[in-house]
């Protein structure tokens, strides 16, 4: 048991001191965690913002300035320019100098007055998806409002027949970068565990190393110890680094416990060693094995961790291969601590899924792991 | 492997030797535990080298290839493997001093391993095999890659070991070396050829070399390959090798057959000069792949005496 524990240790520190003088190594496992939250929290973002609109007041009435201040008041959409004719428009819509053009034809006023219908166009360019989308149903929006307010100009009091009110919890403001930061935490710690441990296994046989490590009293287990706990250490400061830059630039909410956070981050990291353990006993090369990893981890987080993409929609086997994968069990459970502060009771069975991967790509991995180089 | 079974005594160096390919790698790891025999066991200090870690305690291993730590220093080389021999630190500090002074690595104590000289690495490797003071030291091609001098210095280092009475194993494809171990096994294709002490079996072979040479020397190769290639005497092939020398070759031959060989070349006009060469242990590797039947009898007696290492392992 002493020697178990001296040897891990001595295989812990070697593998320290590999990890120190490697100063790449060290600024790509610090320096990532920086660049990826920068770049989805700020550069990355689903949520539309200063679409550019170019307005074609032809009307120049009262209500048509209200209908434009109806669309300006959120921060949604940003007036570029303003035009007198349909067609000048079009050239600005054409360079992509605008993506929405907001036509108000000459009588809007006038008919709005006579309780006749009134109309205005609103121009969306489809070519950009998502900002169509949104600019769409901003308008719809925009109209029924417009439409309850001259009702009840008209009529007086009005109750409408049917009302739909909406309140979104957790999230209020639908912000993508509360909704990215925990997905953001999978793709980092995939890449940092799996990854380099299975290169730093692959390494020692490459190397011929493991020749010599397997002459000498060296356990496997104390291989697989020595080897993996720093990079355990590693993963739990990336989850403290995610998590403080998360809260503090994205406004991230942490309604949870922050133990059972770490409990949860622990496990996964510990799923995620294991499979790196996995590549390397299995392929023993370090080129084979860094494809493996990004293939076997690095997809199955950006992709099938409902990270960007919900689950529900994907096809049937995609479901089926997401489910045998770690990813999305922690993402979710990452939201349900940090966005809506649940407890054990609520996450116990993506833990229990964790623990499960765990268990059988550990017991996969020591049978495999031989002490033999034939 | 078919049927190798060899024994190193305490106090001798073992010279397993053979061409590349011959199987002294993986006779060496069966040895080590590194690789199983597919039938068989290999034994070392009477037990299984497949399990037991308290053999490793026994065993100094130094494989072919490069196997520290390139960006680790000397120092912390050592170290590590003295932590996993589970050395005390004063026990290391004492011995990271001997061993470093004899190697005479001293001065580059805080140097990475990558940045010493092939010699100066290989010393490093053995201090690092030698830590824990094993009974028996198994190395692989220990002088691959080393010069002339570093090489001599690494001989002087075994003789010194051996000594003070340590076992060593070591395989080497240099015949040159396999003199100088006190017995050497000769491998081929698995194999255990024979086995002895060098001078005994160049001596018990009864070859003999001659040197000839003449105005075109690939006309005189063809002629003696045509006049003695199939020749054979007691079911004993007369011609064993023939290999260039200078201007002329060197052939060499079963012992009873030089009176016909020479009064051959007396008389062809291809052969201006003849004269007897001493015999090496070389000849003796050429002479039993030549001729594997004609094994000479210097195996006696080998199974005497205390075997700290032994290794035997069947052909499945």
């Amino acid at each position: 048991m002493a020697g178990l524990v001296t040897r891990s240790l001595a295989m812990a520190e070697k593998e320290v001191v590999h990890i120190t003088r490697d100063r790449q190594f060290l600024a790509f496992a610090l320096g990532m965690p920086f660049v990826l939250i920068l770049l989805f929290g700020y550069a990355v973002s689903f949520d539309i913002q200063d679409v550019p609109m170019v307005v074609v007041d032809q009307d120049r009435s009262k209500a048509s300035r209200e209908l434009v201040n109806a669309f300006t008041a959120s921060d949604v959409f940003r007036v570029v320019a303003h035009r007198e004719d349909p067609h000048q428009a079009e050239s600005l819509f054409r360079s992509g100098a605008a993506k929405t053009v907001l036509v108000i034809p000459r009588g809007y006023a006038r008919k709005l007055a006579r309780g006749e219908e009134s109309k205005a166009q609103l121009l969306v360019d489809g070519a950009d998806n998502t900002s169509a989308q949104v600019a769409l149903g901003y308008a719809r929006a925009v109209s029924v409002t417009a439409s309850r307010g001259e009702l009840a100009r008209a009529l007086g009091r009005v109750e409408m027949p049917l009302e739909i009110r909406t309140r979104t919890l957790f999230n209020p403001r639908l912000l993508s970068s509360v909704f990215l930061v925990p997905g953001l935490m999978v793709v980092i710690l995939v890449m940092i565990a799996v990854m380099l441990t299975a290169l730093t296994i692959a390494r020692e046989y490459e190397r011929g190393s493991m020749e010599q490590l397997f002459a000498t009293p060296l356990g496997r287990l104390e291989v697989i110890l020595g080897k993996l706990t720093p990079y355990f250490v590693i993963g739990l400061v990336q989850v403290l680094l995610v998590l403080t830059l998360g809260v503090s630039l994205f406004d991230v909410p942490l309604r949870g416990s922050l133990v059972l956070l770490f409990v949860v981050s622990s496990l996964f990291i510990l799923c995620m060693l294991m499979q790196g353990l996995l590549i390397s006993v299995l392929t023993r090369n370090q080129m084979v094995a860094s494809m493996a990893a990004m293939f076997s981890t690095f997809l199955p987080a950006l992709l099938l961790s409902g990270f960007v993409f919900s689950l529900e929609n994907m096809p049937t086997i995609l479901q089926g291969i997401a489910a045998v994968l770690p990813p999305q069990y922690f993402v979710r459970a990452l939201r349900a601590i940090l966005l809506r502060g649940s407890g054990p009771e609520v996450i116990w069975s993506d833990v229990l899924a964790l623990l499960a991967f765990f268990l059988v790509v550990l017991s996969v991995a020591v049978l495999r792991f031989r002490r033999s180089l034939g | 492997m078919k049927g190798l079974s060899l024994k190193v005594q305490a106090g001798e160096l073992y010279g397993l030797v053979g061409p590349d390919g011959a199987g002294k790698t993986t006779a060496i790891r069966m040895l080590t535990g590194l690789v199983n025999p597919s039938a068989g066991e290999a034994l070392v200090l009477g037990q299984s080298a497949q399990k037991g870690s308290r053999l490793r305690e026994a065993i100094g291993y130094m494989p072919q290839q490069y196997s520290l730590y390139g960006d680790l220093s000397v120092h912390e080389n050592l170290r590590f493997f003295g932590r996993l021999f589970g050395l005390s630190r004063r026990e290391f500090g004492e011995r990271e001093d001997r061993l470093l002074h004899i190697t005479r690595l001293a001065r580059f104590r805080d140097r990475r391993a990558e940045a010493l000289s092939g010699g100066m690495y290989k010393k490093l490797a053995l201090a690092c095999a030698l830590l824990h003071r094993p009974r028996v030291l198994v190395m692989d091609e220990p002088t691959n890659g080393v010069d002339p001098v570093s090489r001599r210095e690494l001989w002087d280092l075994l003789y010194e070991f051996v000594s003070q009475g340590m076992a060593v194993l070591l395989a080497t494809p240099y015949m040159d070396e396999a003199s100088r171990c006190h017995k050497v096994g000769l491998l081929s294709e698995g194999r255990l050829l024979t086995e002895g002490s060098p001078s005994v079996l160049v001596a018990s072979m009864g070859h003999r070399a001659l040197f000839m040479e003449g105005p075109d020397r690939t006309a005189l190769e063809q002629a003696i390959e045509n006049r003695f290639g199939r020749e054979s005497q007691g079911g004993a092939r007369t011609l064993l090798a023939i290999t260039p020398l200078g201007a002329g070759l060197r052939v060499l031959l079963a012992g009873d057959a030089v009176t016909s060989v020479v009064s051959w070349a007396e008389a062809s006009p291809l052969v201006s000069t003849i004269r007897e060469l001493g015999l090496d242990f070389e000849d003796v590797f050429l002479g039993l792949v030549a001729a594997p039947d004609a094994s000479p009898d210097a195996s006696s007696g080998v199974d005497s005496g205390s075997t700290p290492g032994a290794a035997s392992s069947e052909d499945p």
